[in-house]
């Protein structure tokens, strides 16, 4: 009787259980929706994409050129708006408007010339 | 990767191609392992609808693992049948609970094996084996359709049933020796007397 056991186990074995075209067509959605996404591979020439003040910053030698230039520029703002009072005796030296005493450097001789 | 390639490969390098995003590993890894786990399902419930069932939830949890997937540790087979026993387990037991005598439903074809066809002999045996292993308890009828009708070894069915050795060759032993008794009364029926 065992023998008769293993000839069936031999058929059982033989035919196996088919799954249905519908629960594979399941499956195999279940595994496309599970599936971890599949990513392009980015273009080999691709380069990140500048923004406009990168740009503009690129043009005058970089961001750091670009920040010495802006700093020179907001000083001479500056000044020419606060206009410095040490800088007045300086520019101011020498203008008209500054009055002279007039200095005789020579004694005058008249008093020593008189025939009384 | 070409699909004569794949064919090649074993079951855990298709899975991890699939988690690369192989477009036709899933196809060829579920037409691998459907079949056998819709046959074991099949064979411990006893239902063809929710053995499908089961396999497509042992293969969703496959497909959700799959990028976690530990090189090594398991046979994706293997793995696959432990997540499809634990779950008809699941499904056993909920049966019990609602008193289903689905089994019952099993054993008719066997009782009116006599009155078919000659032609229908071979359909009548698989019958008459799957009402018999339905007569086992659960752990016997496990292990003696995992060692010989999908034909693994005993140290794989231990890992699937979670037990030693020794005891899946005691319960492989003790169901053939219960499905022999099972079946001893029908020996005419299936056709076993005329080749006598």
């Amino acid at each position: 009787m065992m023998d008769d056991l293993d000839a069936l186990f031999a058929q059982a074995k033989a035919k196996p259980m088919a799954p249905s075209a519908a629960v594979m067509a399941r499956v195999l959605a279940d595994a496309a929706a599970h599936q971890p996404q599949r990513q392009a591979w980015p273009a080999a020439d691709a380069r990140p994409k500048l923004g406009l003040f990168a740009q503009f910053a690129g043009f005058f030698g970089g961001a750091g050129a670009l920040a010495g230039m802006a700093s020179a520029a907001m000083a001479g703002l500056f000044i020419g708006y606060v206009q410095p009072s040490s800088l007045d005796l300086v520019t101011g030296a020498g203008a008209a408007s500054a009055s002279l005493e007039q200095v005789e450097l020579l004694p005058d001789l008249s008093a020593f010339l008189t025939e009384e | 990767m070409p699909r004569d390639t794949l064919a090649e490969l074993d079951d855990e390098a298709l899975l991890v191609l699939y988690a690369n995003k192989d477009p036709d590993a899933a196809r060829l890894l579920a037409h691998r392992l459907m079949p056998r786990l819709v046959g074991y399902a099949g064979r411990l419930l006893a239902d063809r609808a929710e053995a499908e069932d089961i396999a497509q939830e042992t293969m969703l949890r496959l497909w959700k693992l799959a990028p976690d997937w530990r090189s090594g540790e398991a046979k994706v087979s293997t793995w696959a049948y432990r997540v499809a026993q634990n779950l008809c387990t699941d499904r056993l037991r909920l049966r019990q609970r609602r008193g289903a005598e689905a089994l019952d439903a099993v054993a008719e074809p066997a009782s009116d094996a006599a009155t078919v066809v000659a032609g229908m002999i071979e359909a009548d045996r698989m019958a008459a084996l799957d009402a018999a292993l339905a007569s086992l308890p659960e752990r016997q009828r496990s292990a003696v359709v995992l060692r010989h009708i999908e034909g693994l070894t005993n140290p794989e069915i231990a890992e699937i049933l979670q037990i030693g050795v020794e005891a899946v060759e005691s319960l492989t032993a003790r169901g053939k020796r219960a499905l022999t008794l099972a079946l001893a009364g029908q020996r005419a029926e299936l056709g076993y007397e005329e080749a006598e």
